[in-house]
């Protein structure tokens, strides 16, 4: 008997972590006409995870004061060995994170795994969407360049057209009448704490909604795809004679885990400055705006949508009616057909939204 | 036993292909955390003799470490190491007893770094210097 198996033996008979891995792992059986877009929380697991460390790296180098910031960030990129491929590896991983979600999210809606029971599967994930995009902003302003400086101005004046408490709440989320050093600190804390406990607090969640009512059938390749769900007791979904995940399903995270990699590291080191402008290079500076400020490809639309309305307001109502619309999408799609190709509204409309808000990031971007 | 073999080769290629993995990783964080040596940096320091009077001493960092100038009383320089050879605490000058005392625990040097008492096992390290156009050059 080897080592490697002496050891679990003698850990096996105290935890049982035979059976264990027996219930979770190779016993845990899966749809048999599960597909590759079920990889994708694995994918997002890892550059999660990958933020997380890249981040704690760099604020071994990073200081959170207004006066240092900006040189703290250019030591790391030029001074201290492989600074530049932590930096790199963080906010190319934080556009990633952001696209890799937006799929994680389509496919769900296109093979309508959203549907009931998984009604808290489906805003669990719509928080973490919005808390992905919030730590994304609050990490913008960090290096306190130009871009940060301008971009988070921008985004946090957008807040004022709410009526009533607008202007209360830009102070309130600026900690001062402008974007300053009080932004800075506020920012800081809710970039390298708050929002990543929250974030993993509600991953958490998230996972714990998909073990309790199992994984959902994909749509494709059966016969009968309507949902079969009734409202009457719980009952877990198994999948009696399917695939088990691991060692099989788990090989399939592994390829579109490596497939990932291979695409984010072509970009941290061919193209990495694809999502840094040149205002990404100069220091803040609180009198002067630069011309042609923009903020991130992912609130382009936003943007755009922003400046479409003659009232600002308007602008950000329709925002938050169609953001209350998609996070209330399985109370409103009571449709018991999951296939995409039977669903014909749902593929107008959906396929209508991902062409207007295309259409709106590119307009944006070139407006 | 082909397929055996075959298993084994497949099964060491692969954990070679994970060790070059966790290397390519592994080297470049160690590098980031890595304390840097920046050499010629405080190479020499430079310290004017006017801020040198009888008896007094001028604290300075050399080679990324503590170190002292002292001018004693009969007008004779002295630079040394600061860092005590006991357990690295920086020794204090007695400007009256014309002596270092090394807080931590009790050390006593001589104004040129020899021990008199306490458990410091070597004397302060010499530094060597020149004096040129006024100013005292350390290193």
């Amino acid at each position: 008997m080897s080592l490697l198996k002496k050891i679990y033996g003698w850990i096996d008979v105290r935890i049982g972590a035979g059976e264990l891995v027996e219930k979770e792992l190779t016993g845990y059986l899966l749809p048999r006409n599960i597909n590759v877009w079920y990889s994708m929380g694995s994918i997002l697991l890892v550059i999660f995870s990958l933020q997380v460390v890249t981040g704690i790296m760099l604020l071994v180098y990073y200081v959170p004061d207004a006066d240092k910031a900006f040189h703290s960030v250019t030591h790391i990129m030029n001074n201290v060995p492989f600074g530049w491929l932590i930096r790199l590896c963080h906010a190319v991983g934080s556009n990633m994170m952001v696209l890799i979600l937006l799929f994680h999210m389509l496919s769900v809606l296109f093979m309508g795994s959203y549907k009931s029971p998984r009604e808290m599967n489906w805003l669990s994930g719509f928080i973490l969407f919005n808390l992905v995009l919030a730590v994304s902003l609050t990490g913008y302003l960090l290096p306190w360049s130009q871009l940060s400086f301008w971009a988070t101005t921008v985004a946090t004046n957008s807040v004022g057209a709410i009526p009533y408490v607008g202007e209360f709440l830009v102070e309130f989320l600026r900690g001062g009448k402008l974007v300053g050093p009080a932004t800075l600190g506020r920012f800081f804390a809710m970039h390298v704490l708050i929002i990543p406990l929250t974030i993993a607090a509600v991953v958490g969640a998230h996972l714990f909604f998909l073990q309790r009512t199992g994984v959902s059938t994909p749509p494709f390749g059966l016969t009968d795809s309507r949902n079969r769900w009734q409202e009457d007791n719980y009952r877990y979904e198994s999948h009696p004679g399917g695939i088990p995940f691991f060692p099989n399903y788990a090989l399939q995270d592994m390829t579109s885990i490596a497939v990932y990699f291979a695409f984010f590291l072509g970009v941290v080191f061919f193209a990495p400055y694809i999502f840094f402008p040149a205002d990404a290079f100069v220091p803040a500076n609180p009198f002067q705006t630069p011309d042609h400020i923009k903020p991130e490809w992912y609130f382009l639309a936003n943007y755009q949508t922003l400046k479409i309305f003659p009232s600002e307001f308007l602008g950000l109502a329709v925002q938050g009616a169609a953001m209350t619309f998609l996070a209330l999408l399985p109370f409103i799609d009571r449709g018991v057909e999951k296939h995409p190709l039977k669903r014909p509204l749902f593929m107008v409309c959906a396929i209508g939204g991902i062409l207007l808000y295309l259409a709106l990031m590119i307009w944006g971007h070139y407006s | 036993m082909v397929v055996k073999e075959r298993r084994t080769f497949l099964g060491v290629c692969l954990g070679a292909l994970f060790a070059a993995g966790a290397g390519a990783i592994a080297y470049p964080v160690f590098r980031y955390l890595a304390p840097r040596h920046e050499a010629g940096n405080n190479s020499k320091v430079e310290i004017p003799e006017s801020e040198l009077t009888a008896g007094n001493a001028k604290y300075f960092e050399y080679q990324g470490k503590a170190a002292v100038l002292i001018r004693r009383n009969n007008g004779a320089l002295v630079a040394l190491s600061a860092v005590c050879t006991h357990l690295g605490c920086v020794v204090q000058w007695q400007k009256e007893k014309e002596e270092f005392l090394c807080p931590c625990h009790a050390g006593l040097f001589t104004a040129d770094g020899t021990v008199i008492s306490g458990p410091p096992p070597k004397p302060l390290e010499k530094l060597s210097f020149v004096v040129a156009n006024g100013k005292v050059i350390i290193g």
